[in-house]
């Protein structure tokens, strides 16, 4: 009998306990940390700071994005794609490091590379995307990236791209260009 | 009048269910209430896991490790480095054994705060589930301002870290240890001696040493059944040997030991243990190089290895093969929710149905893992 008593004395204090904290924390609960109303306000995102060079020291994890001028088509990022997102078609341009206006190419990127590519081809489909980060690592030219954060000033931040339809999250990168124009300009010496 | 015997009526539960964590189906015959059969059904999350990494060079398996315990995907990088780095034979510098330890510990407790939360969720107690995962998100927040990413990190890679800690990061550990460890109070406070809470787990699904050892149970289901067998202390690897902690067993200070109130609170002293380390840890940072010991192309020797870790769910380990090339021969993980879900059959028979879900809940199994 006491035990019985005993076993509803201890469930109902063990009860009033809890409620006692989850009371305590309504109690003490700060302005505007209830609801988020979540299109219209978002929850700032973790400042990043690695404390020196930033921009070879990407830590974001968003859309990737690429500076097509400045891509070279040295295919390290297509090669170490662990999903193989990435499909990049280059061909050899006649001359090297030569700006070619009508097929919207130039000849020389941001870091003074000479281009002796023309990339034709540069898609990736963030259906399948990772988001590894791996692609980003060896890019010679550090033309991939993912955009936002330290790269905030090259490629504003986007995480939230979704689309009706799925071949629209392939995205193209390279100029919208004819073949038969490009074959204008492709080394002598392939054909 | 003879007595009037029932068929046994089998039931499923899952493959969704919010109480299978992951899609996981169990069929389970019953005999009116009681339960005389469970037998789970796996391979809903099956994604070929071993098979995909004999197509990919070895750096490029770390993202698909990460993918198998999403919950802990620290401790499966780290598992994984550290097999390469034994089958390569590189020592890695004395900074990145430590930045390692503190992201691995750190994940244990965001590991463990999941399975906890969750486990009073199936159990029927919903606020200190938002009270953990308040917590555990401070640490994703973290991870985040570490390495971008908030659960599938891809940042101890072989010979090294991707890259260096960011500025601040050792003060805002040091701040969420500083606010968590009381946290941990107001969790027992909460749900631990909750006198409900104990009705429901005491004395229920009693896994017995001897059983949890035939059956291959790590990690701290075994911990919990009373059994002090944890790969950190028993067969250490990395540094942690170099660090003082305890490892917390089942005592059966509800009921019997190797009961479900028994594998819970061992997951709770164990949080505790892992910011003792962590806080070690970060007091003896070194200055260094993170990047020096990586290699310039990964192709280990001939040859294979078995290492195993300890994650946060047990005894997490990899076998490879190399035979000399960039991509690996054979690659085979042992996964420590795989056997904590075969003891289920064992230890769940005779109890009722409600029971088979806190039983299930307190093996804290991740289906990713189990189906690779």
């Amino acid at each position: 009998m006491y035990k019985y008593f005993n076993n509803i004395f201890v469930a109902i204090s063990s009860i009033l306990k809890g409620m006692s904290i989850t009371w305590r924390h309504m109690i003490n609960i700060r302005k505007g940390n209830v609801t988020l109303q979540y299109p219209e306000e978002r929850w700032p995102r973790p400042e990043r700071d690695i404390g020196f060079d930033l921009d070879s020291y990407n830590v974001i994890r968003s859309r990737l994005h690429v500076d097509i001028d400045d891509c070279i088509g040295c295919l390290k990022c297509e090669r170490v794609c662990p999903v193989q997102c990435i499909k990049i078609v280059t061909t050899k341009a006649e001359t090297k490091g030569e700006d070619l206006p009508d097929i919207g190419h130039t000849g020389i990127t941001s870091n003074g590379t000479k281009k002796a590519l023309i990339v034709s081809r540069f898609d990736i489909d963030m259906s399948e995307c990772c988001y590894c980060n791996l692609c980003v690592y060896p890019c010679p030219e550090e033309c991939i990236y993912m955009t936002g954060g330290p790269n905030s000033h090259k490629h504003p931040i986007d995480y939230e791209f979704s689309q009706y339809d799925r071949n629209d999250l392939i995205y193209k990168f390279a100029k919208d260009v004819d073949d038969e124009k490009i074959s204008k300009y492709v080394s002598k010496k392939i054909k | 009048m003879g007595v009037i015997h029932g068929d046994l009526m089998t039931l499923n539960i899952g493959p969704q269910h919010p109480s299978t964590h992951g899609v996981l189906r169990l069929k389970v015959k019953t005999d009116g209430e009681i339960i005389s059969e469970v037998e789970p059904i796996i391979g809903y999350l099956h994604r070929c896991f071993e098979k995909h990494c004999e197509n990919v060079t070895y750096d490029q398996v770390i993202p698909y490790t990460d993918r198998c315990d999403y919950i802990a995907s620290m401790n499966n990088n780290f598992g994984y480095a550290v097999t390469i780095e034994a089958l390569m034979e590189i020592k890695v510098p004395e900074r990145v054994e430590y930045i390692r330890i503190i992201v691995a510990e750190l994940n244990r407790i965001a590991s463990h705060l999941l399975a906890l939360g969750t486990y009073g969720l199936d159990v029927g107690a919903f606020t200190p589930f938002l009270y953990m995962f308040r917590d555990r998100e401070r640490i994703l927040d973290l991870f985040e301002t570490l390495c971008g990413a908030r659960l599938l990190y891809n940042y101890i890679w072989v010979g090294g870290l991707s890259h260096d800690l960011p500025r601040d990061f050792v003060e805002s550990v040091f701040s969420f240890l500083d606010y968590f460890e009381p946290k941990i109070e107001e969790y027992n406070e909460l749900l631990t001696y909750n006198k409900i809470f104990i009705e429901r787990t005491a004395d229920i699904g009693v896994l017995p040493p001897e059983v949890a050892i035939s059956f291959g149970v790590t990690g701290p289901n075994l911990r919990g059944s009373g059994v002090k067998w944890d790969i950190r202390k028993d067969d250490p690897y990395s540094i942690y040997d170099k660090f003082d902690y305890d490892i917390p067993i089942g005592a059966g200070e509800m009921g019997t030991v190797g009961d479900c109130w028994d594998r819970y609170y061992v997951r709770m002293v164990e949080m505790k243990e892992s910011a003792k380390i962590i806080r070690q840890a970060l007091k003896g940072l070194p200055a260094g190089d993170v990047h020096q010991a990586l290699p310039k192309k990964i192709r280990p020797p001939k040859g294979s290895i078995y290492k195993r870790t300890e994650s946060p769910r047990g005894d997490l380990a990899y076998y490879i093969v190399s035979d000399g090339s960039p991509i690996p021969y054979r690659l085979k993980m042992r996964s420590p929710a795989f056997t904590a879900l075969s003891v289920l059959g064992e230890i769940s028979q005779g109890w009722m149905m409600s029971d088979v879900i806190a039983i299930l809940g307190s093996l804290d199994i991740v289906l990713g893992e189990i189906d690779r």
